[in-house]
């Protein structure tokens, strides 16, 4: 095998491949990339036997052949090498090295049998569909921040992706929750869909696609099976083992009957919530809203610093209430929100809330109060 | 096969099983029937570990011819009045001890009552039994065991060698000593005197210390805190030892109810959430408690060793346990076990042992190398020291505090300060940790403990008893700011969980909880993960060791020290500070 690559590209597909890479493994050829040199070009390959990620890119080709070297190495030094840089992999098979050079750098990397490299099964995928970059970005950056991390709850470590129904309209959904406050974003069913299975896609392949989507723009092809998902873009392919359990039958919690309607600036209360924060109890973060006709009255107190309040004018004509939140949550939301308004809806001091961006309707959000 | 009565003697060597199980188990039975007979002093002769003999001799009240016969009869005793088990005030109580003893071995009682001419006595042999006869004994009983087992081959196989037997036999005589430090107690073997207790005669209080400095050691009477606490009808005292005298496991813990040795666990989960937070999990307080409570308000008749009681009012019982111990340890406030500053002694010894002549003070002696001193490395410094506070400070009174004024800090981590009549060592983390630590709890309780209400209240599934367990101390969850409640059967739904915790599992909390009320009727569980995320945000936020600290910096963390409870050790139960005295240094020096 022999090709040479210009240093940009490379470092590109590198850095999304070698992410997919973990940094401890007890298997030995998972800490490497495959590399194959085909007519078309380069394709780089990395997994954890759970994820697995498929870069293609433009390359000199010389002589057709495949290799594996240690990723996080391999990512490391082309990152070191200077902009511009043109680099010529040459693979000697009877030393088993892969030769790197560019100007007057040369390494030779050890490498471990190609035929050791897990295969990936072809799998069959009984749905397929296709979805615009935008809308698929759309669905999973405004929930992923919900995502639980908390691991013995698996089934809530991703985000669950499903066909259902809003009104007469027919929806892809996704959602993630931790238990303590759930988000939600819905788009038009794409041709194809209808009948999907209703799958959780792992919180590592969400970031992961997170990633390959950053400057995309072209549509992305999306495979589903019972166990598997497949995301193909022009020069990528993200395939990833589904998450096996049941997600939480999550509509229930979503409250339909808050009768308390809250506008608020979603800059100025997502500053003043920060900045109201800083006194509360680290870890807890505890913030009160007090609500009254008109005003919003942020407050928060620590036996240990004492305490902050702010008063905000919004738009709220409803009985006053007094209710407490988790202001991480609280900033966390506000940060999905697009649109310059955030409107709340709230029942009472112990029951979920509803949280929606007013410009845009497809996000909603729910949060659980704290008492405090 | 038809059903028929079982013949006598084998319905005492069944009965014999329950209740003698060792020769440890006769002496328990022999003894305890010796207190409750009102002895002031008590023999105890055990041969070839009990196997050969076990003899106990007291002076107690005796018993009359009639009795005599009567006594080797099954569920006769003296002991309840009244035909009623509500009223127990003896030890004894189910009139089962020595038939079943009679059954085990060759069994001879000797007694004499005060206004009795001469004693009698009459003797067992497997279950047969002799006539009464007059014999010669002052007054009280003696009960005299010969060829334990003899009838029951099966018992004799599983007896260990005769040291263990006379350890278990010492170890339960050990007991029930703490409990009567108004009787003497002597335990000996063929060929010494293996324990032997003096009566303490005075108040109530200051014999038990003695005793228990007797049969636990000086060390732990010194390192202990008297306990004297009352509620509803029930007193407790005793002595609890500090944290940082602790040990591995908790055999060391004595408890007793109304004189009588038990092993609860309840009482061992009491000590446990008193001491919590004081002492690493894997470690153990050294203590003797002693309740008093009306007999009808708890059960002893549970177990035919009687080792266990039950509690008409647990939770009240665990209370004052709690309530008594944390009280006790919070007075202790900052101090720390001198046990401590022993083994800080021992590691001082310079290291020539000086050549000790009788009767003289170690004069210096011309052949002793100078151990202490080596020509100082090129490029090494002396420990940082900083004399120029040193120079501030000496007109400060050191007299007015406990832990005295700071002299200096040596590499940076530990504060070395002046008292009136020692040196304190001082390890700024730990210490700093501890006050940080308690500052946050503190706080943490005052603004009750914030709850993050769950999306999907979570439901956890478990045994009925053990939900019913977790269901009982739902109050006491709620202020640590776990909120459950009542799922139907064997289920409990978790609704609001504490909000510093994050992103936790209800499920494994709860099932964890639920193991630690069923093993030591608390939940320490909870308490231990809001505490190692406060222990945690303490850690980051206390001085580190490697800092340097001005005068007036280690002068204010020692008189803080001072102010804060438990300051003595660390989250751990390692010492925040050492203290030796003054007189200690002279002894390392020889001066004394």
């Amino acid at each position: 095998m022999k090709f040479t690559i210009e240093r940009t590209a490379l470092l590109k597909s590198l850095g999304h491949v070698q992410r997919v890479v973990e940094r401890r493994t007890t298997i030995p050829i998972l800490s490497n990339v495959l590399l194959s040199a085909e007519k078309g070009g380069l394709s780089l390959t990395a997994t954890d036997m759970e994820l697995s990620v498929v870069e293609t890119l433009p390359a000199d080709i010389g002589a057709k052949g495949q290799a594996t070297a240690p990723a996080h190495t391999l990512y490391d030094i082309v990152r070191k090498l200077p902009e511009g840089a043109q680099i010529a992999f040459d693979y000697d098979a009877e030393s088993a090295r892969l030769g790197l050079s560019a100007g007057r750098s040369r390494f030779a990397l050890s490498t471990l049998p190609v035929e050791e490299f897990p295969a990936l099964s072809g799998d069959q995928f009984s749905h397929s569909f296709t979805l615009e970059a935008a809308s698929l970005r759309n669905l999973i950056e405004h929930t992923s921040f919900a995502i639980s991390v908390e691991e013995t709850r698996y089934y809530l470590n991703g985000i669950f992706l499903h066909a259902t129904e809003n009104g007469s309209a027919d929806v892809l959904r996704a959602v993630a929750t931790d238990g303590h406050r759930l988000a939600q974003v819905e788009m038009p069913l794409p041709e194809g869909a209808t009948g999907m299975p209703g799958v959780i896609l792992p919180r590592k392949a969400v970031l992961e696609l997170g990633k390959l989507m950053e400057e995309m723009s072209d549509p992305v092809e999306v495979g589903l099976s019972e166990t598997r998902v497949r995301f193909t873009t022009a020069d990528a392919i993200l395939t990833s083992k589904l998450i096996d359990g049941t997600f939480p039958d999550y509509g229930r919690v979503i409250p339909t009957k808050n009768d308390k309607m809250l506008v608020v600036n979603r800059r100025e209360f997502a500053e003043a919530v920060d900045r109201v924060s800083t006194i509360s109890i680290e870890k807890s973060r505890a913030v009160k809203l007090g609500l009254a006709p008109g005003k919003l009255l942020l407050s928060a107190s620590s036996e240990e610093s004492g305490t902050a309040s702010e008063e905000l004018a919004v738009k709220y004509d409803a009985e006053p209430i007094e209710i407490g939140f988790n202001a991480r949550y609280l900033l966390d939301i506000a940060q999905q929100i697009e649109g310059e308004d955030i409107e709340l809806m709230l029942a009472d001091a112990s029951s979920p809330t509803l949280l929606r961006d007013l410009a845009e309707g497809s996000a909603l959000y729910v949060l659980m109060p704290m008492r405090v | 096969m038809t059903i028929r009565l079982l013949p006598e003697a084998i319905v005492n060597r069944i009965a014999a099983g329950e209740v003698i199980e060792r020769p440890a188990s006769v002496v328990k039975e022999l003894v305890e029937n010796a207190i409750d007979a009102g002895a002031r002093r008590i023999e105890i002769v055990l041969a070839n570990g009990g196997h050969n003999l076990i003899s106990v001799t007291d002076d107690g009240t005796g018993m009359t011819e009639t009795e005599l016969a009567l006594s080797i009869e099954r569920h006769a005793t003296s002991k309840l009045t009244d035909d009623s088990l509500q009223q127990i005030a003896t030890l004894g109580f189910r009139g089962e001890a020595l038939p079943s003893i009679g059954a085990a071995g060759r069994l001879t009682i000797t007694s004499r009552t005060r206004n009795a001419a001469s004693a009698f006595s009459i003797s067992v042999e497997g279950s047969r039994k002799s006539e009464v006869m007059p014999a010669s004994h002052p007054v009280g009983t003696r009960v005299e065991l010969r060829d334990l087992f003899f009838a029951t081959p099966a018992r004799l196989k599983f007896l260990k060698t005769p040291q263990t037997e006379l350890h278990h036999a010492v170890d339960v005589v050990r007991r029930l000593a703490m409990a009567h430090p108004e009787t003497a107690f002597q335990l000996s073997d063929e060929k010494r005197s293996v324990l032997q207790l003096h009566a303490n005669q005075g108040e109530l209080f200051d014999t038990r210390a003695e005793r228990l400095a007797q049969i636990l050691g000086r060390e732990f009477t010194e390192n202990a805190l008297p306990i004297h606490a009352a509620r509803e009808g029930m007193t407790l005292s005793g002595y609890a030892g500090l944290p940082t005298f602790n040990r591995a496991n908790a055999r060391m813990q004595y408890f007793f109810v109304n004189g009588r040795p038990v092993r609860d666990a309840l009482f061992h989960g009491a000590v446990r959430a008193a001491y919590q937070d004081l002492l690493a999990r894997d470690r153990h307080p050294v203590l003797a408690l002693f309740l008093e409570i009306p007999p009808e308000r708890v059960d002893v008749n549970v177990h035919p060793a009687k080792a266990e009681v039950r509690f008409r009012e647990a939770g009240l019982v665990r209370g004052l346990f709690v309530g008594a111990l944390r009280h006790a340890l919070h007075e202790a406030g900052h101090r720390a076990a001198s046990t401590v500053s022993q083994v800080a002694l021992g590691a001082f010894r310079p290291e020539t042992p000086p050549v000790m002549t009788e009767g003289h003070a170690p004069a210096c002696a011309l052949n002793e190398r100078a151990p202490a001193y080596r020509p100082r490395l090129p490029g090494t410094e002396a420990p940082h020291a900083r004399p120029e506070a040193a120079g501030e400070d000496v007109g400060e009174a050191t007299t007015d505090h406990p832990l005295g004024a700071a002299r200096a800090q040596l590499h940076e981590t530990y504060i070395v300060a002046q008292t009136e009549d020692g040196i304190v060592f001082v390890d700024q983390h730990a210490a700093h940790e501890r006050i940080v630590l308690e500052r946050m709890l503190e706080g943490l309780q005052a603004n009750n403990v914030a709850r993050q209400i769950l999306l999907i209240p979570e439901v956890v599934e478990m045994t009925e008893a053990k939900a019913a367990r977790v269901l009982e101390r739902a109050d006491e969850l709620a202020e640590l700011g776990l909120i459950v409640e009542s799922f139907g059967p064997g289920a409990v739904a978790v609704r609001e969980v504490p909000a510093i915790l994050g992103d936790v599992n209800p499920q494994g909390l709860i099932q964890d909880l639920a193991d630690d009320l069923e093993e030591f009727e608390d939940g320490a569980s909870l308490r231990d993960r809001l505490n190692h995320v406060a222990a945690t945000m303490a850690c980051h936020g206390s001085v580190r060791a490697g800092r340097r600290l001005t005068a007036d910096e280690m002068n204010a963390l020692l008189r803080q020290m001072e102010t804060t409870p438990h300051a003595g050790q660390c989250n751990h139960g390692r010492p925040t500070y050492v203290e030796l005295k003054l007189q200690d240094i002279e002894r390392l020096f020889g001066r004394r």
